[in-house]
């Protein structure tokens, strides 16, 4: 097999979403589904038996050179590395599983072709993202999923919310999307390259102010794909889409995406320690901010994005305190969880008949199917984080490489990162006791639930549980996997005494069973929200898209209004209608003399046959003057 | 020459001037037209003046050709004249202002 071969993992996805958006209304409905699903289990299946080129310097395989002009000369390349390679099978297997669940969650729906074609899209997208060689092919697929969630966040347009949430995410993401452009097109111009090893390599010769904006141009570009403060408005209301859309993109894939990014610049990013100070500041503050956020909302696929923002903040602040493996091993193992909670979360939709607000849900423990609260659990306690799940290993890891940075200021985001694990445990629990139990206090029918819903919870069950097997650290007797798998790129070794691990350790469990207890003491027999300054506060997400609004929105449509009626209105519209209303009134007047009548012209022509009578005969006079 | 030349060219500037007035100031446009013979008949006049002043025949061959081109014009013009009373009933030629801006 030769290298070009990898080029089949993004093409396979792209050829089956061309297909489906061709010809996808015109097949049978059961052949497009199972080409959706095909094109992305096909790539997971590469991603497995190419696996093997990973090792080592990774492979780079080049299909065909993109721009070539003087020294540019920019290839259609992708490299399949050592942090390429777990991405790539995270994406594509979990992808698989989503495909496979939406087969199921829209067997009603009748534009199931561009659902699929988009989904897939996506899928080409991501995978372009992941394997991309230079930083061209990484922008294609940056833009591509922008583009793809757009177009699934909106799916449904016919209400006009969805609509918006879709555009609301293209722009704001837009806004990070800038900065990102910007950096590449600096570092374009400073090494002349765009290949991102080789960018890499030529980092350390970079003057140290000039990696400090990069890695702050870069970290902005993350920050409005990951929904990292200041760009996180959009995530929350994204979950107007589908739910197997919000479980791939919001959740698996597409947020990750600007970690990943950050993880692939981490040579670059990791020589600026103010950069790395902001990275992780910006994700310890988004962690807690979003977890905050997510006390108080009422609809379940709210509160999950509102902890997804959570969790990648976690991701941010490895990335920040050093460590690519720590941030690299949550990605893995929320991307499990999160993908399950998400679809769990789309069966209680369907079960409680398209209800959305959790304190209208209630008994389903006795109600619903018993698998369906056993997986909602194994996805809640890993993101709450009880002891032996895969959550709490990889946010344990990060954990303690904040608290054991050498920077003073990190302890500060570590006592934050503790705070917002205590905030998790509460709200995730609160969740499971509003969700499952107590009696039903909402009147939907529930829908029935297919086959294909259920069973690709398991697998994502049972990876988000034994999710901490992947890099289980050595104080436990683990052999911490993916750290030796990453070698040089996964960023500083944590290490601790032992007695400071077993210590964070306890302080860990301690924190999630508080949360949890407070979740039972508070919401064991429901009680209704109150609906206080603080809850509302805390519901409309600190009342961000008001900020917003105010500081960004209003002005701007001011402004436009200014320019609008001000400008050209005004200024431009009034000059020209002036003009043309002067030259309008003048000719009326000299409309007056077309009367129509013969005689009156005819007078004229006899008065103007005198005037030049009269023109002639004075120059005849001063001529013979002369 | 019996009439000197500058009573001849007196005479023809009062024909002018009197069918210059004739057409300004008469409403018929058969009035109109008339006028119009009477002015093309006073340039006729300085024509065969001129050609007798300078002793040269071209004034001559001008009122030849003048008295054919006024031919035609009046067969033209009392065609329309005709055509304009089945039309409108009326010769006035102020009745006809549909032209007007």
């Amino acid at each position: 097999m030769s290298e070009t071969l990898l080029f089949l993992i993004p093409l396979l996805p792209l050829l089956c979403a061309v297909v489906n958006m061709l010809f996808g209304m015109r097949l049978p409905r059961l052949f497009a589904e199972i080409l959706a699903v095909t094109g992305v289990a096909g790539a997971f299946v590469l991603t497995l038996l190419f696996w093997g080129y990973a090792e080592g310097e990774g492979t780079r395989a080049v299909l065909f050179t993109w721009l070539n002009s003087g020294s540019v000369d920019i290839a259609f390349a992708l490299n399949f590395d050592r942090l390429a390679a777990p991405m790539t099978l995270m994406v594509t297997g979990v992808a698989t599983l989503i495909h496979l669940y939406a087969v199921g969650y829209m067997h009603k729906e009748e534009d199931y072709a561009r659902f699929f074609s988009l989904l897939n899209l996506f899928v080409f997208a991501m995978l372009t993202i992941v394997l991309g060689d230079n930083l061209l092919v990484l922008f294609l697929g940056w833009e591509g999923v922008g583009l793809c969630s757009y177009g699934l966040i909106g799916f449904w347009y016919h209400k006009v919310e969805n609509a918006r949430a879709g555009t609301k995410a293209f722009l704001v993401t837009r806004v990070g999307d800038v900065f990102l452009g910007i950096a590449l097109l600096w570092l374009f111009a400073l090494t002349g390259t765009l290949s991102i090893s080789a960018i890499n390599a030529e980092a350390s010769s970079l003057a140290p102010g000039v990696v400090t904006a990069l890695c702050l141009l870069l970290l902005l570009g993350a920050c409005g794909k990951s929904a990292q403060l200041p760009l996180m408005t959009w995530l929350a209301d994204a979950m107007a889409g589908p739910t197997p859309v919000s479980a791939l993109i919001h959740a698996a894939t597409m947020v990750t995406a600007g970690v990943y990014l950050l993880c692939r610049f981490f040579p670059l990013v990791s020589l600026s320690a103010t950069g790395m100070l902001a990275i992780t500041a910006v994700g310890a503050l988004t962690a807690l901010y979003a977890a905050s956020c997510a006390l108080a909302q009422r609809e379940i696929k709210r509160v999950l994005a509102y902890s997804t923002m959570s969790q990648v903040g976690y991701m941010f602040m490895a990335v920040g305190a050093g460590t690519v493996a720590g941030a690299m091993f949550h990605l893995l193992t929320h991307a499990f969880f999160k993908a399950l909670l998400f679809m769990a979360a789309g069966i209680i939709i369907h079960l409680t008949g398209d209800e959305n607000d959790i304190h209208r849900m209630g008994g389903l423990f006795r109600r619903g199917p018993v698998e369906l609260f056993w997986v909602f659990l194994a996805g809640a306690v890993c993101l709450a984080g009880l002891p032996l799940t895969g959550g709490f290993f990889s946010k344990d890891g990060i954990l303690l490489a904040a608290f054991t940075h050498p920077d003073p200021f990190y302890k500060v985001f570590w006592a934050i990162g503790v705070l917002t694990a205590l905030l998790t445990a509460f709200y995730t629990f609160r969740l499971v006791y509003l969700v499952f139990a107590g009696e039903p206090r909402g009147d939907g029918h529930p829908h029935a639930i297919p086959l294909l819903m259920r069973w690709p919870l398991w697998p994502l069950a049972l990876l988000g549980l034994l999710g901490g097997g992947l890099n289980l650290p050595a104080f436990v007797g683990g052999g911490e996997r993916l750290h030796h798998w990453y070698a040089e790129l996964a960023g500083r070794a944590v290490s601790a005494s032992h007695v400071v691990e077993w210590a964070l350790v306890g302080l860990a469990v301690a924190i999630a069973v508080a949360g949890w207890l407070a979740a039972h003491w508070r919401y064991r027999s429901y009680r209704p929200p109150q609906d206080n300054l603080v809850s509302r506060f805390l519901l409309s997400g600190w009342q961000a898209d008001a900020l917003v609004d105010r500081l960004f929105v209003r002005p701007f449509a001011a402004m436009a209004r200014f320019c609008s009626i001000g400008c050209d209105r005004a200024l431009f519209d009034g000059v020209l209608d002036g003009v043309a209303r002067l030259a309008t009134s003048w000719g009326g007047l000299i409309v007056q003399l077309t009367t129509g009548r013969m005689t009156t012209y005819l007078s004229a022509f006899a008065w103007g046959f005198l005037v030049l009578l009269g023109w002639f005969l004075l120059k005849l006079v001063n001529g013979g003057g002369h | 020459m019996i009439v000197p030349f500058g009573h001849v060219m007196a005479m023809a500037m009062a024909l002018f001037v009197l069918g210059l007035t004739c057409v300004l100031l008469r409403r018929q446009i058969l009035m109109i037209l008339i006028g119009v013979e009477i002015m093309l008949n006073a340039a006729s006049l300085v024509f065969v003046a001129a050609s007798n002043r300078w002793q040269q025949a071209d004034g001559q061959v001008f009122v030849i050709v003048l008295m054919a081109i006024t031919a035609a014009e009046v067969a033209v013009a009392l065609a329309m004249v005709v055509y304009l009373w089945r039309r409108r009933r009326t010769l006035v030629a102020d009745d006809f202002n549909r032209m007007h801006g």
